[in-house]
């Protein structure tokens, strides 16, 4: 079976994000591929165990190729870069993603079920939509026999157990797997494996429908309150009117 | 002063750092790291992170199921194949790459001892020293991690005096074994290893001969004793190894006989440069704390960052982990220009040994940053820095035994003017014709007077006198106590201080030289070697005052001391100002510039 996994790289969870001129500067951030993407990857390694016939896929800046040697490290055997910084909405993404998959016909896609940056859950959809294939959403759990598939994915009441035919995108959600550390042999390997490289414009795009006008940092403040713990009772009562009466949140 | 550039440059042997120039170009930064080895820090440092660290208490709590478990877990993860050759399932990787994951692993304190005491101590004699056979027998599954190693040399009667061990080997009358009895001591993943590297007197008849040999955990007669209850790097297991007259094949026996003072203290070297970045991890790791901690705690209505005496502390460790990481990844790429082009693992160890000096220093002063870091990190933490639900406590109680391990910081004092004195008396560096130019020099009316203003003149005009001050005590102690001098073990002590401080601050300068040669912003790093270089000096001072005081009197005591004046001169910077501005970076960047 070939497996496609679209890959993004997005700040780190610790990385310190900061504003310039208006826009989200990630220069100096710490970045890292996507969780949620990761549950692809490793998904894709547990079907393809010896990682034939995967292959990464990512639209992105040149600093992707991180994230991008991470998931080859991880096993995938090769890596498409599509690369661009520019702002590309979901749609003109899935555009350009669509055309990949009508390259490389693969069976399966995997797609991060919700971006870590942006938490956009569109990208999935979309890529299905511009496909005319099914999607399975929220995956938690997967089975292929043949070209079947089992899937349980999360709904808002509970989970879901779907049956469905490949090809298929399906976008993942945590509890899917637990994803694997790249080893150190592997992350040596994964130097010399291919990353075929392309552009906007050899995909006839030339740019996105979306103009990002400004961004801006949330800005959290600490309150540094600190809790005496001697009387386990007060501080529990103290606690609860901190995040009841002042925080509001319970 | 020394301008010429002297044959040194190519000349790449221990020790020549005392007596010539490096230019800053052809200095090892991480600045210079390649992506393999950033590479391999980095799946490291996520492993420790995620796999350790939320085991922490767990494992300190004496957890050595879980604490083997995870040192399984390295070994699938391929992290003991970095120094094993190819040809045994390893990645025979640079020893900058090793000596860079141990910052990754210090942060977890005592797991950094406990996969050093498999990974470094436990496997490396087998990788230098093992015959074809005994590598073939047990290299691949300790590079799996799937055996894990100790390295036993202390005794409950000998320590710094290894040699002095009283554990005997018996051979066999038809050589095929060996009966080994005796009781090690302090033994690094004691309780968890499944084999040791044991060190013995083996019984010939031309009298004892120190030796080394593989004993397996299962062979019989051979037990741990009780998990010793420790200061500090409770997570790792400590006990005695107990050998009642265990009969070992003679094929587990490392190179030959007699060759355990060769495998002992070649090891120790490669532990000693690998603690120098143990030192640099830990301390990175309590900055970054104690930086977070400085900016979210406030007092008298302020975070305490803004406050002087936390920002001057900052600072100070900043800029003195700037020049332990400096000189430890100095030596290991010295280290790596010869170990790199070496054909064989003798070849690459003989690389190892050239630069023995240097591996003390590294151990001193690496181990040295670490105590004064953890424990200004426990000041900045104030009251909470005293609770064990804090981190910084942790690292201090784990620094602690860095002083102490792969050699007391003594003994490597005693070691680093000691073996400098041995290759200058063998000629293998031009050591006493240094000294008798020095002499020479001395005896002038005084040095040119050298204005040249640019950045870090004068601090590369005072690490050269620094250089020749400790060749200057040095020169005259050995004169006056000739063969003796080993005894004077207060004046071996500040030589040895002196040269690590002129190597320190030479290591940070080429550093920031090189790195204002790239272009790069290094207004931080310059401030750094300023604070760094003034400090030295003036510590250096003090040392070689208290030095020739002590056995130089009279006119002969005036001159020299005039001299040492001279040597150790330097300009008054303005620190105050200077690591205000240190700290501002420190702050701005949340700990350690990197």
């Amino acid at each position: 079976m070939k497996i496609l996994c679209l890959i993004r790289q997005v700040p780190d969870a610790e990385a310190r994000v900061k504003a310039k001129n208006g826009l989200v500067d990630l220069e100096g951030a710490t970045l890292a591929l996507d969780g949620m993407d990761e549950y692809g990857v490793e998904q894709a390694l547990r079907i393809n165990t010896d990682g034939a016939n995967t292959v990464a896929v990512a639209l992105g800046g040149a600093r992707f190729e991180d994230a991008i040697r991470r998931a080859l490290a991880m096993g995938l055997e090769r890596a498409i870069h599509v690369e661009s910084s520019e702002h590309l909405d979901v749609v003109t993404q899935a555009k350009i993603l669509a055309k990949i998959v009508q390259e490389e016909q693969p069976d399966l896609v995997f797609c991060g079920g919700q971006h870590a940056d942006s938490d956009s859950q569109a990208l999935g959809a979309a890529l299905a939509e511009a496909l005319n294939w099914n999607q399975i959403t929220w995956t938690t759990a997967l089975e292929i026999e043949n070209s079947s598939v089992k899937a349980t994915h999360d709904v808002d009441d509970g989970k879901e157990q779907l049956e469905l035919e490949l090809p298929l995108v399906i976008t993942t959600q945590q509890g899917l797997n637990e994803p694997r550390y790249p080893t150190l042999p592997n992350i040596m390997k994964a130097k010399k494996k291919e990353i075929r490289k392309a552009s906007l414009a050899d995909y006839g795009v030339a740019g996105g429908k979306v103009r990002v006008v400004k961004q801006e940092i949330q800005d959290k403040q600490r309150l540094n309150k600190l809790i005496d713990g001697k009387d386990p009772t007060a501080a529990a009562e103290e606690l609860i009117k901190l995040l009841h009466v002042e925080a509001k949140v319970i | 002063m020394i301008a010429e550039r002297p044959e040194s440059v190519t000349s790449k042997k221990g020790g020549m750092f005392l007596i010539s120039q490096t230019p800053p170009d052809q200095t090892h930064t991480p600045e210079d790291f390649s992506s393999d080895v950033k590479d391999i820090y980095q799946a490291v440092d996520e492993f420790v992170k995620t796999r350790v660290m939320p085991n922490m208490e767990t494992l300190e709590a004496h957890d050595n199921a879980l604490l083997k478990q995870i040192l399984h877990e390295c070994g699938d993860q391929g992290f003991f194949q970095v120094e094993v050759p190819e040809a045994y399932g390893g990645l025979d990787m640079s020893k900058t790459t090793a000596t860079y994951v141990g910052e990754a692993l210090a942060q977890a304190g005592g797991f950094a001892v406990a996969f050093g005491a498999h990974a470094s101590i436990g496997m490396l004699p087998l990788v230098y020293f093992g015959s074809d056979a005994l590598k073939a027998k047990y290299l691949e599954a300790m590079a799996a991690g799937k055996l894990i190693g100790a390295y036993c040399l202390s005794e409950p009667g000998s320590g710094s005096d290894a040699q002095a061990a009283k554990t005997r080997a018996v051979p066999s009358e038809d050589g095929s074994s060996y009966t080994i009895s005796g009781t090690k001591m302090w033994i690094s993943n004691g309780g968890i290893a499944d084999i040791y590297t044991v060190f013995c007197q083996v019984m010939t008849p031309q009298g004892t001969k120190f030796s080394a040999f593989l004993i397996e955990r299962n062979f019989p007669g051979v037990s741990t004793g009780k998990e010793e209850h420790k200061l500090g790097i409770k997570l790792s297991s400590t006990t005695q190894l107990i050998l009642e007259d265990v009969v070992v094949p003679s094929e587990n026996l490392l190179g030959e006989v007699g060759w355990g003072a060769k495998i002992a203290f070649n090891i120790l070297n490669i532990g000693r440069y690998k603690l120098g970045s143990g030192g640099v991890g830990g301390s990175k790791a309590v900055l970054n704390a104690s930086t977070k901690y400085a900016k979210e705690r406030t007092s008298f209505g302020q975070p305490i960052a803004n406050f002087g005496a936390i920002q001057e502390k900052l600072a100070e460790m900043c800029l003195e982990i700037y020049a332990a990481e400096s000189l430890t990844y100095r030596v290991t790429g010295m280290i790596d220009e010869i170990a790199d082009h070496a054909k064989s693992a003798s070849e690459k160890l003989k690389a190892i040994e050239t630069y023995r000096v240097e591996a003390s220093i590294v151990k001193v002063y690496g181990t040295e940053v670490l105590a004064y870091c953890t424990d200004q990190a426990v000041q900045v933490f104030g009251g909470y820095g005293f609770s064990e639900e804090y981190p910084v406590a942790r690292a201090y109680r784990d620094a602690r035994i860095n002083r102490i391990f792969e050699g007391t910081n003594e003994i490597n004092r005693m070691i680093i003017p000691g073996e400098l004195l041995k290759m200058g008396m063998k000629g293998e560096i031009p050591l006493m014709q240094a000294a008798q130019k020095l002499q020479a020099e001395m005896l002038e009316p005084s040095f040119s007077d050298d204005t040249d203003d640019a950045p870090l003149a004068a601090e590369t005009r005072v690490v050269e006198g620094l250089k020749k001050a400790a060749l200057q005590v040095a020169g005259l102690a050995a004169l006056k106590f000739s063969n003796k001098l080993g005894e004077q073990q207060e004046i071996l002590a500040r030589v040895a201080d002196i040269i690590i401080s002129s190597f320190a601050g030479e290591s940070a300068l080429l550093r920031t030289q090189k790195m204002m040669a790239s272009g790069k912003n290094a207004d931080t790093q310059i401030a750094m070697t300023q604070v760094l270089v003034h400090d030295l000096a003036e510590k250096c001072a003090v040392w070689g005052r208290e030095a020739l005081s002590s056995f130089t009197e009279g006119d002969d005591l005036r001159l020299n001391l005039a001299a040492m004046k001279r040597l150790t001169k330097h300009d008054s910077v303005n620190v105050v100002a200077l690591r205000r501005q240190i700290a501002a970076a420190v702050i701005e960047a949340d700990g350690y510039l990197n």
